[in-house]
């Protein structure tokens, strides 16, 4: 035994002599966690592995590791979830540290937006009073999933998003708010206090928002608003590329997931352990409340970036709203509440250019503005309460006339009866052949549904059926179709 | 042994093991690294360096909890055992290329064994049986009272809040109509959960997974009047009629239980499919920290229940070696109880099993598993496979 212990020593003290040279993986790193650095530095020290990182957006990232070697010895991703999308094997993976994309709101304007759905965020920046900074969703791991998990809460189906949820987006509202150049940074913390004179608001990490709080180089504090219909949670996988490096990941991993390095990582990052054992510190001890079902494929998130790019282009919708007597009464009084009441994802918002036209045997009248303030919309709803109804339904008259008005927009008809006037549907299909307007067609009462639908169909759009007490329902439905 | 040679010429540099403010920390470092081998070497976490230590390298699905806790590492090293582990999910266990490079592998249930059992044909492969375990979800008090008020679920009779019987078809009722978690009123006329996602419960990846294709199974089974399909036909269909269900959640997370029992585990997922050791090692753990069980959380065991015996299977020499120590060593066989395994015994029903008395002794209460009242059947492996392969897109 003696000689075993001596044997030991002489062992121990041969390690101990030549220290052991730094050992230096590469890593493929989403850009955020340059704040790990002295995180890093402590890593180094303890086990003599260097991280070195080479920092890209999220979605980049995942966008490289899924066209093949990228010749990094580790990637460390937000998440999976954009890999996953890519149909790419993923490696071993092991989770380190947990933080939530959430909207991080200037003091100021914080109190209408306490416990505030996602819905009541898009109200407010279609309005024009939120702007918010978020970063470029074709890059960015937080942008990208600020996106889904927004146009997930305005689809309203309780499940993952898919394409055809995104037909309609319902995000225009929402994307008014946007600050202009989207930063390719997934990091905002320096984007934002450079532009913060400028913004009410930041759609970023959890862990940002905090670090931006604590560095106190805020003109005004930020308040976390977690939308209380749910979230997008990062993980920070770190994971395995070279099989070869086992033994170090093991290494690095172990080291980052005990205790020390997770209150660390906690500590400067703000980022939330995965240790359950370890307390969470006050500001990180709220609930983060639901997460959003992510989707299963990469087709919704392409879709859903053509129409980030088509926000505030041609935002242009024309509503054709039958006028005619036998409207009087409860249905013409359903068809004022329904646009009353249009709110959240479906509220109108600043850019959108809407027109109303009021018709019965003829076109009666007409109203358009482009909305810049709640003033124009009341207008709007001042326009709808008119009294003058009149004998007649020319409903394809009427929507010849909103299609010369719709540019590249679309046209809602809503009516109750049968046409009697005017033209007819095939000399109205005749003369619009081609052109780049979708007719949403919502019957009501007496209409004839089949006809509605053949012509809407043909423009492609489509019919809203709505029985009378769901007229809202169905402008609703169609709020956001182009 | 500090003196410099008298008749040197040129001083050479000191050299840095004789420096003083080098020697004491660097005689510290060896007395306290000398202290800390000893130890470890008396407590079997290592070897010394000329004993020979067997390395059994594996691929383990959920089970590698198992051979990842520092415990069985110490016994298994006690034996000149060391087991590296390669983590994968078990379905991709079966399908992986370098299968038959491994000692071992352990994937998490009987299906999975079988895939491997096809590709050893011809080839040496021994099974071991140390423990199992049944799949079920895992909630929160709060969804267990939606639930149970909407009669999805009900407590059992002595199961002290801690677990509920769940019925897969009213389950799969609610979840098929619809139904939205803030549209269930809770029991004790509580107002919903604030969560306004669809209800389900949310899986790990069924082309992935044992767990996640099995829970495919339940679903299909339930669907299906409680008939496995007869053929291919059959089985397309059902996994048809039930893909809908699975299509609700999108993309399907990963390390489901270890994120369940983090205080954020409620918004990775409310109900989750996981596997009842997970859930009793979190007791445990609870326990050995706080002195006091988690009763925010709460296991739901299927009525028809699934019984899954993972099974060990060994290639090689040293996998064998490895089969045999944890079916037989009785410390590893009393440290995966203590892990929350039930462990086969000389017989007799679980109720009197070796789980549930370890349960009893740390004051918790024993659940009633189903295991052995209704069973539910996994289809024959072929239509399984493609039932998976539909329901999951799997690539």
């Amino acid at each position: 035994m003696r000689r075993a212990l001596l044997l030991v020593v002489a062992l121990l003290a041969a390690c101990t002599a030549t220290t052991p040279p730094a050992q230096t993986l590469t890593v493929l790193a989403s850009a955020e966690l340059a704040d790990l650095e002295p995180v890093l530095a402590r890593l180094r020290r303890d086990t003599g592995v260097e991280l070195r990182f080479d920092l890209r957006g999220t979605v980049k990232a995942s966008e490289e590791l899924a066209r093949g070697s990228t010749g990094h010895d580790l990637a460390w991703l937000s998440s999976t979830r954009y890999l996953k999308l890519l149909g790419a094997r993923l490696p071993l993976a092991t989770s380190v540290m947990l933080s939530p994309v959430v909207v991080g709101v200037k003091r100021g304007k914080a109190d209408a937006l306490r416990s505030a759905s996602w819905a009541d965020v898009a109200a407010r920046a279609g309005s024009g009073s939120l702007k918010y900074l978020m970063a470029d969703p074709r890059v960015t791991g937080s942008g990208s999933a600020a996106l889904i998990g927004v146009a997930t809460a305005a689809a309203g189906t309780g499940a993952a998003l898919r394409d055809e949820d995104v037909r309609c987006d319902k995000l225009q509202g929402f994307l008014v708010g946007r600050a202009p150049d989207p930063p390719a940074a997934e990091s905002l913390f320096d984007e934002y206090l450079a532009r913060e004179a400028d913004l009410d608001a930041v759609l970023t990490y959890e862990s940002t928002v905090l670090r931006l709080n604590a560095s106190g180089r805020l003109r005004e504090p930020l308040e976390v608003v977690r939308p209380r219909d749910g979230i997008v949670l990062a993980d920070y996988p770190l994971m395995l590329l070279d099989p070869d490096k086992r033994a170090v990941y093991d290494k690095v991993v172990a080291w980052l997931r005990d205790r020390p390095a997770q209150e660390d990582i906690m500590g400067r990052t703000a980022r939330r352990p995965v240790d359950p054992t370890v307390p969470r510190t006050a500001e990180l001890g709220a609930e983060l409340g639901t997460s959003l079902y992510f989707p299963a494929a990469q087709q919704v998130l392409n879709t859903l970036l053509a129409a980030y790019d088509r926000a505030g282009r041609g935002s242009r919708v024309v509503f054709a709203l039958d006028y005619s007597t036998s409207m009087r009464g409860a249905r013409i009084a359903e068809l004022r509440s329904a646009f009353a009441s249009l709110s959240g994802f479906e509220a109108f918002h600043v850019g959108e250019r809407i027109t109303v036209v009021r018709f019965a045997g003829t076109v009666l009248a007409e109203h358009a503005v482009t909305i810049r303030s709640a003033a124009d919309v009341a207008a709007l709803n001042d326009f709808l309460a008119s009294d003058d109804l009149r004998d007649g339904t020319a409903i394809w008259s009427a929507l010849d006339h909103a299609y010369r008005q719709a540019g590249e927009g679309a046209v809602v008809l809503m009516t109750d009866g049968e046409n009697n006037a005017g033209i007819g549907p095939d000399e109205f299909l005749a003369a619009w052949r081609g052109a780049p307007v979708r007719t949403y067609a919502i019957p009501f009462g007496e209409a004839d549904p089949a006809e509605l639908a053949r012509v809407a169909d043909e423009t492609g759009g489509r019919l809203v059926p709505a029985t009378e007490g769901s007229l809202a329902e169905a402008v609703e439905e169609i709020r956001g179709c182009r | 042994m500090n003196q410099e040679p008298g008749f040197t010429v040129v001083d050479p540099p000191r050299s840095v093991f004789r420096r003083k403010r080098f020697l004491l920390p660097f005689g510290i470092a060896v007395a306290t690294a000398l202290t800390g081998a000893v130890a470890l070497f008396a407590s079997g976490t290592v070897a010394l360096p000329w004993q020979d230590v067997t390395v059994v390298r594996g691929m383990l699905a959920s089970k590698r909890e198992f051979f990842q806790d520092p415990e069985v590492r110490r016994i298994l090293m006690k034996h000149r055992v060391q087991v590296e582990i390669t983590p994968v999910g078990s379905r991709d266990l079966a399908y992986r290329e370098d299968l038959h490079s491994f000692d071992f592998v352990f994937p998490s249930g009987q299906s999975m064994a079988e895939l491997v059992y096809r590709r050893r044909a011809g080839k040496t492969t021994s099974p071991y049986k140390p423990f199992f375990t049944p799949i079920v979800l895992g909630t929160y008090r709060d969804y267990a009272e939606a639930l149970e008020q909407r009669g999805v679920i009900t407590p059992q009779p002595d199961g002290d809040g801690f677990y509920y019987n769940l019925s897969v078809p009213k389950l799969i009722e609610v979840v098929e109509q619809g139904t939205f978690w803030n549209q269930l009123p809770r029991k004790g006329g509580k107002d919903p959960v604030t969560n306004s996602n669809r209800v389900i419960a949310q899986t790990p990846d069924p082309c992935r997974t044992y767990s996640g294709s099995t829970w495919l199974g339940l679903l299909a089974f339930a669907k299906n009047g409680n008939q496995t399909p007869v053929d291919e036909s059959d089985a397309l269909r059902l996994a048809r009629d039930v893909k809908p269900l699975f299509d609700i959640e999108g993309q399907h997370g990963e390390e489901l239980a270890p994120k369940y029992v983090t205080p954020e585990g409620r918004t990775f997922a409310p109900v989750v499919v996981i596997y009842e050791h997970q859930y009793l090692a979190h007791q445990f753990r609870m326990l050995d920290r706080t002195g006091a069980a988690d009763r925010e959380r709460v296991l739901l065991y299927p009525e028809a229940q699934h019984e899954t015996v993972p099974e060990l299977l060994a290639f090689t020499p040293a996998g064998s070696r490895l089969g045999e120590l944890v079916t037989r060593e009785p410390d590893l066989r009393k440290r995966a109880l203590e892990l929350g395994f039930r462990v086969f015994g000389s017989g007799g029903s679980f109720d009197q099993s070796e789980l549930s008395a370890h349960l009893g002794g740390r004051g918790l209460p024993s659940p009633r598993s189903g295991v052995g009242d209704t069973e539910t059947w996994l289809p024959p492996r072929d239509l399984f496979e493609q039932m998976i392969t539909e329901v999951g897109g799997c690539t």
